[in-house]
């Protein structure tokens, strides 16, 4: 692969390089740069399309979603339009009452959750994720790795609760631990919970939190002291 | 770990995975269609009609690439029975102003307004990439395209978004 070749890669897919595009970088310092460029204006993008999405009430079957002003236009039955109204008002009054009761649970909740949407979560495995990836990706959230969080075998920017977050799988002697790392989701001490049969734990880490899904209460626990102490956050 | 959509237990999956989706589902038609009003009626038909046939998906597994097609096409279909007529860019990024006066930071505006100007053929790509996070196998199977015009569309797209924001020595756009 030349430089040109790089580049056509880098751009296209900076953080998904072949072998051949990683060998190049390893050994041409101009493209490793271009590279590091690529990768900060992705983090500027993905700030940029970030944008605040509106409020953040659930709805469920009960109330389904409001129907927007472009459909309501063409409602032109007066009852129906207050019968819409009125399910609305239930579901934001349920939808508020179940985030302020359960936001806590809710978030151990939709930790696992998440897991279901990431096939490759909760692997065994030796082979490592790229090291630049791993880089990349904490970079997005203003995080740098200060000290060897554990193997590292998978990772991701995840959509979760309206933020991208980072997605880490890391091996442990008792097989993988799932981490997120919530830099929007304050936690005021660590909790533990069992979810789906995972067992996990959300600590105060930095400004925000991580959450640690695995097998067994040891296992977490461990492994969440380890990559607390790994994470430096600006 | 795929959690069934169908009976009662389904209803809750569905209705999680919505809560969980949704801000990025919003995003998407909002840079698809780059007004907020028309984005939060596409996702609010999207996820209706999503519920009406949760269970045709089976697992949440791979919902999130389903919902992304729904909405996808409810916004196509809103553009097919609403016509809008055409509107310079120049208008649609002054109109959208309190979108893209939103950001903190400055270079994040300029990258907002970059963004909002580019072709759709390039501007839905790079959403897909670097906002759902996205692979490019699957982008080119969301959009019926091969992969390597998918790469071609995003590396161009990132050329079009460093030549706006006037970023200099970038060798690489010789490479188009």
């Amino acid at each position: 692969m030349n430089c040109l070749e790089f580049r056509r890669a880098a751009g296209a897919d900076p953080e998904h390089l072949s072998p051949d595009a990683v060998a190049h970088r390893d050994g041409c310092p101009q493209c490793a740069q271009f590279l590091q460029t690529v990768r900060l204006m992705d983090a500027t993008i993905l700030k940029a399309l970030q944008i605040p999405a509106g409020d953040r009430v659930a709805w469920t079957p009960a109330a389904p979603p409001r129907v927007g002003a472009a459909v309501q236009a063409s409602l032109g039955n007066r009852n129906r339009w207050y019968a819409l109204a009125a399910s609305i008002a239930g579901g934001v009054a349920i939808g508020a009452l179940l985030w302020v009761s359960g936001s806590r649970d809710a978030l151990a909740r939709d930790a696992v959750a998440h897991l279901a949407h990431e096939p490759k979560a909760m692997v065994a495995t030796q082979v490592p994720a790229d090291a630049a990836q791993v880089t990349a990706v904490l970079a997005k959230d203003g995080i740098r790795l200060r000290s060897d969080p554990g193997l590292v075998t998978y990772v991701m920017s995840c959509p979760f609760r309206g933020h991208q977050v980072p997605h880490l799988v890391v091996q442990t002697s008792e097989g993988p631990v799932t981490v997120l790392v919530l830099r929007e989701e304050k936690v005021s001490r660590a909790r533990k919970f069992h979810e789906q049969g995972y067992a996990g734990t959300i600590e105060p880490s930095g400004p925000g939190s991580i959450a640690v899904i695995g097998g067994t209460d040891e296992q977490v626990k461990e492994a969440a002291a380890r990559i607390d102490s790994a994470l430096e956050w600006k | 770990m795929n959690a069934p959509l169908a009976g009662k237990d389904g209803e809750t999956a569905f209705t999680r995975l919505c809560e969980e989706l949704r801000p990025d589902l919003f995003r998407f038609a909002f840079w698809l269609a780059r007004d907020r009003q028309v984005a939060e009626d596409v996702v609010q038909e999207a996820l209706l009609r999503a519920w009406r046939s949760r269970e045709s998906l089976g697992e949440t597994g791979s919902a999130k690439q389903w919902l992304l097609t729904i909405v996808r096409r409810e916004h196509a279909r809103l553009y097919e029975r609403k016509r809008f007529e055409t509107v310079p860019v120049d208008d649609l990024v002054s109109g959208e102003s309190p979108e893209l006066a939103a950001a903190e930071e400055r270079e994040v505006l300029d990258m907002r307004r970059a963004i909002f100007a580019l072709d759709t053929d390039y501007r839905e790509p790079l959403v897909m990439q670097v906002l759902l996070g996205f692979s490019t196998d699957e982008i080119a199977r969301e959009l019926g395209l091969t992969q390597g015009a998918v790469l071609t569309r995003l590396f161009r797209a990132r050329q079009r978004l460093r030549r706006d924001l006037g970023v200099t020595g970038a060798a690489e756009d010789d490479a188009s």
